[in-house]
């Protein structure tokens, strides 16, 4: 069912290249042309958010594996800065691309370990580590500042651009967009790739694949980093608009609110986490202006998704879609 | 609350209709509190104070002929969340920012006034660092900190019997703080601190922590818990037979949302006292008529805390004749104005510490109702703390 996607054909298409840029243009359209800094503030935030929950979508689409715990994976590079950063020892951009690689690798590690095991026991290992990354973060006070977070001393000029780049609504969202359709193009390059291809089919039936000759464990693992790195670009972003870091964002409520973005999009296509997180963060923004019981209504919109287009806005975009008779079903775990 | 509303709807329904006057931009006060989480209660209270300073200068004609508007985000008591209510409020034109409860929501704050062209007083945290390391030209404090609450005791430690402490607080920049300062106070006077104990805000279960305090057979108790985690506390210690047996002395504990969580537990639990409105002066007998008259009921402490940063700001503002941050920070830095209820107050530009008189008190029933009750007054010489050194603006 998944022919269109996954197979045949070349992997780049002229009007897929299209689309591509069009869509890496609409950030920096939305950034001169929303005159208001709070939108601005909102979509850079929302787009910050896109990549984390794009990078808890991958590892559904590609492993068919829930984490409950990619917070970690998300605060991990900004706590990495504020730890770093003050002791003057490298350039604060070889630690951002050291926090990146160090989050990624670790990622391939652990990953090594648990994508061992399927379904649940899968999700409440991603949930302790996601946990004891928590717990450490609050408990180590001289390193991570504890419950009260950390201030992150930025330095004036980063990757040569002044760091107001970084922290202005308007210049972020232009960055932060370009990191998401960047992040997204590298998504949809992995599906196609050989470990992509070899992955999906993992999930789909992996002891038909290990008795095709097959490794099976690599794959998985390696897909799990891509899903790790991905989350930690957009935690890197997040350190950076807000020089600030806490323990809630790593906490398993974070990483929940990502699963659902990417649930309520839909994760059988790289678009569909992404069209769920900005969902998710105006909905939120919407409904919390005018209740501080914002959680039941999402709760609600949840349950209505799951019951009635389990594949998320990606199903429905796929239901709707003129001379479309896919049916839209879930592929996922 | 709901009355208070409708005064400022009222309020601000007689000036539309009568004020050519107010052609200024109008100024736009955020307060990003905790309107849900383990602070709710003292939330409300900072919610309370600012639209009450608010409807009370809208009345007079506004602020330097500006009105007041006031706009409130949810903290939920957690730096993260507070640091985006307050970027939502900056970004909607509400830069100049008061009212959060938990140090560490107005330290996330601090940390980003400049990028934001913002400005921060604080009503209520009372953390060290806001006006030590982590102090900044745009963030200044209107209530006391841990440092004065410790002047305040310490003198008044040496007299106590009691030789043996334990320290029980929350566990982030407040409660930290206020136990390291707790302990070298007890040093200083020759006491003994047998062991400091910190429970993360929003914590149910205090049993483990009264377990460990009993176990260390202390005389006396500092606590430095707040909201509802001071209302378990409390309660539970109760209990467990603690409160009762030892002497207990507190910050933001002996306060009438915490007696009114506690009941009857509460009487004689001491405590450093920074507004009550059993205060004996003509200014605060007049304010606490004002606010009987508005709310139906006295002003609790943090109600009239963060009455004091608003009419602060109003100070500056009316200095500046600006709602330009950059402008009401510069005024703000050397503002001094006249308190109801604690006379001349004035800024300290050193490190931008509201300079003003401290007390002591004790839980007591005053005409059949517990409140606290002042039994040390400590004048603005004696109450102020220098000024840190780890404080470069």
């Amino acid at each position: 069912m998944e022919a269109d996607r996954t197979g045949g054909g070349a992997v780049v298409t002229v009007p897929g290249l299209l689309l591509f840029a069009g869509f890496a243009l609409v950030g920096p359209a939305a950034a001169f042309l929303v005159p208001s800094t709070l939108i601005q503030s909102l979509l850079t935030q929302a787009t910050i958010y896109a990549i984390f929950a794009l990078g808890v979508g991958i590892l559904i689409r590609q492993n068919g594996m829930v984490s409950f715990g990619h917070a970690a994976f998300f605060g991990l590079p900004a706590y990495v800065i504020g730890a770093v950063l003050p002791l003057g020892l490298m350039p604060p951009e070889l630690i951002i691309i050291g926090g990146l690689a160090a989050t990624a690798l670790m990622a391939f590690l652990v990953g090594l370990v648990i994508v061992r095991v399927h379904g649940i026991a899968f999700g409440m290992l991603t949930l302790a580590i996601g946990q004891a990354v928590y717990e450490a973060a609050t408990r180590l006070r001289g390193l991570t500042g504890g419950h009260d977070g950390l201030s992150l001393d930025l330095p004036r000029f980063l990757f040569g651009l002044p760091l107001k780049t970084f922290q202005q609504p308007g210049s972020m969202l232009i960055v932060t967009w370009l990191v998401l359709a960047l992040m997204l193009a590298v998504a949809f390059l992995f599906a196609k790739s050989r470990y992509g291809l070899l992955s999906e089919a993992i999930r789909d039936n992996e002891e038909r694949v290990r008795f095709l000759g097959y490794r099976t464990l690599v794959p998985r693992a390696l897909t799990f980093a891509l899903s790790a790195l991905v989350t930690a670009a957009g935690g890197v972003l997040f350190a950076l608009y807000n020089a600030f870091v806490s323990p809630e964002t790593v906490h398993w409520t974070a990483s929940g609110s990502a699963l659902i973005m990417a649930i309520l999009g839909g994760a059988s296509a790289p678009w569909g986490p992404v069209a769920g997180a900005f969902t998710y963060f105006f909905l939120k923004e919407a409904v919390g202006s005018f209740t501080t019981h914002w959680l039941s209504i999402i709760g609600v919109s949840l349950i209505v998704v799951t019951v009635v287009f389990p594949a998320g806005l990606v199903g429905l975009f796929d239901r709707l879609r003129p001379g479309n008779r896919s049916q839209g079903a879930a592929n996922v775990g | 609350m709901r009355k208070s509303k409708i005064l400022l709807t009222v309020l601000a329904a007689g000036l539309a209709a009568s004020s050519p006057a107010l052609a200024k931009d109008p100024l736009r006060i955020g307060v990003p509190t905790s309107l849900t989480g383990p602070y709710v209660e003292l939330g409300e209270e900072a919610k309370r104070g600012a639209l009450f300073a608010a409807a009370e200068a809208n009345a007079k004609g506004g602020v330097a002929g500006r009105q007041v508007i006031v706009e409130f985000g949810d903290t939920e008591g957690n730096p993260e969340v507070g640091r985006r209510a307050a970027e939502k409020l900056v970004h909607s034109g509400f830069k100049l920012l008061t009212g959060s409860i938990s140090s560490a929501v107005g330290l996330a704050i601090g940390a980003q006034l400049e990028k934001w062209d913002a400005l921060y007083i604080s009503s209520i945290n009372k953390s060290n660092r806001l006006t030590a390391e982590s102090c900044n030209p745009r963030m200044f404090r209107a209530n006391h900190s841990d440092a004065m609450d410790m002047a305040a005791v310490r003198p008044w430690l040496k007299t106590r019997g009691e030789q043996d402490w334990v320290v029980i607080a929350a566990d982030y920049a407040w409660g930290r703080d206020s136990a390291q300062e707790f302990a070298a106070a007890a040093a200083a006077v020759g006491k003994n601190v047998k062991a400091q104990l910190f429970a993360p805000l929003g914590t149910k279960d205090y049993a483990p922590y009264i377990q460990q305090i009993k176990d260390h057979k202390p005389a006396g108790i500092w606590v430095a818990l707040a909201g509802r985690d001071a209302v378990n506390f409390g309660v539970q210690g109760k209990q467990f037979g603690l409160l009762g047996s030892v002497f207990a002395i507190s910050q933001s504990f002996a306060v009438p949302s915490t007696i009114k969580g506690m009941g009857d537990v509460a009487e004689g639990i001491w405590g450093i006292v920074n507004y009550t409105s059993t205060l004996d002066t003509p200014g605060n007998k007049a304010f606490v008529a004002e606010w009987v008259k508005a709310h139906g009921k006295e002003p609790a402490n943090f109600e009239a805390e963060t009455y004091v940063a608003m009419k602060t700001l109003f100070a500056a503002v009316e200095k500046a004749d600006s709602v330009e941050p950059e402008a009401v920070a510069k005024a703000l830095e050397t503002v001094s104005l006249d308190i109801p209820f604690y006379g001349k107050v004035s800024m300290r530009a050193a490190d931008h510490q509201l300079m003003m008189p401290n007390f002591i008190g004790r839980v007591a029933r005053v005409d059949g109702q517990l409140k606290p009750v002042v039994e040390v007054t400590v004048p603005t010489e004696q109450a102020m703390a220098p000024p840190s050194p780890a404080c470069k603006m």
